[in-house]
């Protein structure tokens, strides 16, 4: 730590509001959590629409505009001065910006990490209420001086009404329901399921004979807390129910509704006539309501994605498909379908990436880029199965050329794979340690390479051809002639047909990974390292079941189709006698899934190690029930690949 | 390294530290790598004199710097056991006692380990890699093997062109106080080395944004 830095910036910020108000240890905290941010004149510092960024801004140097666009009208509502504190409401609301920042000169700005400031929020009561008053007031910026704000104010705009608190766009386009689903307390259980399975929602508010709201009762506490404590189905509802509710009016500002459900964790929020518990129940608001009041949908993602050529914009949408899918995994939503949708839209990303490199590259190599290639996703993206971005593998097969141009073409289709790659970092991908990625002139090759590499790797399957069949095995074309890669499938289903020992092996090493569960059917853990006491999910749980997907669909020889779980799905077609088997181990593949990514997602990595202790006792037992069909699995490989019998 | 083992030509043997340091250069960084996407380290040394041969470090600073924006946490200084304190030294640089000094072996070990391979940032910067190079020289190392730019010759390069002859600049001109001025860079805690180092980022920062309106968007363009 520098502290001739940090001190430098805390003498900067104690001039200013909120600032002044902290000590100084908060205010060394803050001032070592900052960033210190560059933009030109003319630069965006976030754009209305834009997902709230981690951290809000004080402005060092220079000038910064925010405006507005309405109906296509761009207008001005702001001119932000040193000292002055802006893009702040977004981020405690967890919203949309409502406007755009633009340096209008260039500017240095410090970014201050939410997560600093929310402690600060809660311990001082004096800056906390210094951003309610804010709030009540409807300021977009914190301003450094009130008569300040007052000359910028006349100089460019009248704030009307309609524009009090900005940053949440008003009550018109967040749909909440004003039909609430009730019962009377003492209904039982099994009664108020019946009522919500009719009427078709998550969740039923329990009233007394005044209607006055009581508590509520949703999906998930039909899960955990009756059927998972085996109660009875005539249990009353107000045994079941959260209680108290949260209650506020119909006219209260969104903001305060919605800061009310950050604040508090709430998935829903109960409207009633007076806002208070004593008085009746008028409407409910659910976070999804919310989540589709932002926008992210499927729909508007990758309609964004299709009209964008700027990588930085690219690589803000797929941040953004980020916070949907933890959307989609916190509520369950079908693992085919939340897989299909983020292949889908890293799909696209590649394909633009590609396509941005061949415009790029192209015209400086008018013959190499006449070349037919085709670009391949490999491993968790050629499966579909990549739900975070973590490491990148993919390969480039180009058409055979004469010799004389050999050179030329290579180095023209790596010079594409690097741009990509470059791309794919941008848009928060990972690199593949192993360098298993077209950017390597081993994986950039014409498809006579390939085919022999094939070949090599089926005719003389020793650990290193094993291991790259693992992840070369999966491919799946993303961009260019099809063509090239359908050849290559041919080629190696007609290689593996005369060298069926090659499944053998692979069979071999499928089982080569360690169980999952240990004599006392406890967890088998890592035993050291960083990684101690936690359970490896990817090379104990699901690398089995990809494994053994995939040597079973070679083993039929099923083409095109990569997905684990479609794999088992469609095996269950092909093997009758084990159709529930294999429907089950593609069932297990899609709680594992959700499982890592979830944990991915809650620690900010691969999502790779999971410590036991830390999950619940159902999703315990729901791991270890997706064990049962790898077990069985191997059993039936041992016997049909007759691994007993095959040393070597 | 005395004489006689120069004379026998004795090598130091390299400290585990060096030769980690100098197994991060396998990977090279590409030429088509966006300036947002590269990693910089700007640095700066205070040093008892400007002659790498007699003069010592006595203090340094650095801070990190990726895609515009440099958290102030990644800022480091570190004060130095000083051989000798040069009253005139003191004097430019105001730091009159030694705050809280590192052991050359710690400094080396930590400053290697800081800077990985990023690039290299500096202004003037030959001068404060000599320095270095030289205080590091017992532990074996040799030289940085890191992607260097220097500040004053960027700033060289884009106002005056690039065909412009840098040894007939005038000297004052590009001194570390006339840039930042001129580019707006207000200046405080001069002569302490993270503070030096704190301006040099954000004339760094300056100067890329204008690189980039003069086509000057990679890794290759940038180092030429």
């Amino acid at each position: 730590m520098a502290n001739v830095i940090v001190n430098r910036v805390k003498e900067f910020l104690k001039r200013f509001p909120p600032f002044t108000f902290l000590n100084e240890a908060s205010l060394g905290l803050v001032a070592k959590g900052v960033e210190v941010k560059y933009y030109a004149q003319g630069e965006q510092l976030f754009r209305q629409g834009d997902p709230a960024q981690d951290f809000f801004f004080v402005l060092k140097e220079g000038s910064v505009q925010l405006s507005e666009n309405k109906d296509g009208q761009e207008r001005v509502v702001e001119v932000c001065d040193e000292g002055d504190v802006f893009g702040v409401l977004a981020l405690l609301g967890k919203r949309p910006y409502i406007l755009t920042a633009k340096a209008r000169e260039d500017s240095l700005l410090y970014a201050i990490p939410v997560s600093i400031f929310e402690k600060i929020l809660n311990e001082n009561s004096r800056v906390s209420l210094y951003f309610a008053a804010g709030f009540a007031s409807g300021q977009v910026v914190v301003r450094s001086d009130l008569s300040q704000s007052q000359k910028a104010r006349r100089d460019f705009t009248e704030l009307s009404k309609d524009n009090g608190l900005m940053i949440f766009s008003g009550q018109s386009d967040l749909n909440y329901s004003t039909d609430v689903l009730t019962c009377m307390k003492g209904t039982t259980i099994l009664i108020a399921v019946e009522k919500m399975a009719a009427k078709g929602v998550g969740s039923i508010v329990i009233v007394d004979q005044n209607q006055f709201p009581l508590g509520i009762i949703t999906d998930k506490d039909i899960r955990n807390r009756l059927v998972a404590h085996q109660k009875s189905y005539d249990t009353p509802v107000e045994k079941l129910m959260t209680s108290p509710v949260m209650t506020k009016s119909k006219e209260a500002g969104f903001s305060d509704l919605y800061l009310t459900m950050i604040k508090n964790r709430l998935h829903h929020l109960i409207f009633t006539e007076d806002g208070t518990l004593k008085s009746k129940v008028t409407g409910i608001l659910s976070d999804h309501d919310i989540l589709l009041s932002q926008g992210n949908s499927p729909a508007v993602l990758i309609n964004a994605l299709m009209n964008t050529w700027e990588i930085s914009e690219i690589a803000k949408i797929r941040n953004r498909a980020e916070s949907l899918l933890k959307y989609y995994l916190e509520n369950e939503v079908a693992m085919d379908f939340v897989a299909n949708i983020i292949s889908e839209i890293n799909d696209i990303i590649i394909q633009r990436a590609v396509q941005l490199a061949i415009n790029k590259h192209s015209p400086n190599n008018p013959k190499a880029s006449k070349v037919k290639f085709c670009f391949l996703s490999m491993g968790s993206e050629g499966r579909e199965e990549q739900l975070l971005r973590t490491d990148l593998d993919n390969a480039i097969v180009f058409e055979d050329v004469p010799i004389e141009i050999a050179e030329d073409t290579q180095a023209y289709m790596l010079l594409i794979a690097q741009e990509v790659m470059e791309t794919l970092f941008i848009c928060g991908f990972q690199a593949c340690p192993a360098n298993m990625m077209a950017n390597n002139p081993k994986w950039c090759q014409p498809l006579s390479q390939w085919k022999h590499y094939f070949s090599d790797w089926i005719l003389s399957p020793n650990q290193q051809a094993l291991l790259n069949a693992t992840i070369f095995f999966d491919y799946r074309p993303v961009f260019g002639h099809k063509k090239l890669a359908e050849e290559l499938t041919e080629h190696i289903y007609h290689e593996i047909a005369d060298k069926s020992i090659f499944l053998n092996f692979l069979a071999k090493n499928a089982l080569l990974n360690p169980p999952p569960l240990g004599f006392f059917r406890n967890f088998l853990v890592e035993k050291s390292g960083e990684q101690k006491d936690k359970f490896d999910i990817k090379l104990r749980a699901m690398m089995p079941l990809a494994d053994m997907a995939r040597l079973l669909v070679l083993s039929h020889r099923v083409v095109g189709i990569n997905n684990t779980f479609k794999r088992f799905e469609k095996l269950s077609e092909l093997e009758p006698n084990y159709t529930d088997l294999l429907l089950e181990a593609g069932k297990a593949y899609e709680i594992l899934m959700r499982m890592r990514a979830i944990e991915g997602l809650k620690s900010g990595n691969s999502g790779r190690y999971i410590h036991p202790e830390d999950l619940g006792k159902l999703q315990r037992q729901l791991l270890k029930n997706t064990f049962a069909p790898i077990d069985e699995l191997q059993k039936i490989m041992r016997i049909r690949f007759q691994l007993d019998f095959f040393t070597s | 390294m005395g004489w006689l083992d120069f004379i026998l030509g004795k090598k130091t043997p390299k400290s585990s530290f060096v030769e980690a340091y100098e197994s991060g250069f396998e990977k090279k960084i590409s030429d088509v790598r966006p300036i947002s996407e590269l990693l910089f380290v700007v640095l700066d040394t205070e040093t008892t004199g400007f002659n790498p041969k007699n003069d010592h470090i006595i203090s340094f600073g650095a801070i990190k710097l990726k895609g515009f924006s440099m958290p102030v946490a990644s800022g480091i200084e570190r004060y130095l056991d000083t051989p000798v304190q040069n009253r005139e030294s003191v004097k430019v640089h105001e730091i009159l006692y030694p705050i809280e000094t590192s052991p050359l072996k710690d400094f080396g070990k930590d400053m290697l380990n800081y800077i990985g391979s990023d690039i290299i940032v500096g202004h003037h910067i030959g001068f404060d890699l000599a320095m270095l190079e030289k205080t590091l020289q017992p532990f074996g190392f040799k030289k940085f093997l890191n992607p260097v730019i220097d500040t004053k010759y960027l700033a060289m390069r884009l106002e005056k062109g690039p065909h412009f002859d840098q040894s007939t600049a005038i000297k004052e001109e590009y001194a570390l106080d006339a840039v930042c001025t001129r580019y707006g860079i207000e200046l405080d805690d001069r002569h302490t080395a993270a503070g030096d180092a704190f301006l040099t980022a954000q004339l760094l920062m300056k100067l890329l944004k204008i690189a980039a309106t003069k086509g000057i968007k990679d890794f290759g363009g940038l180092i030429r």
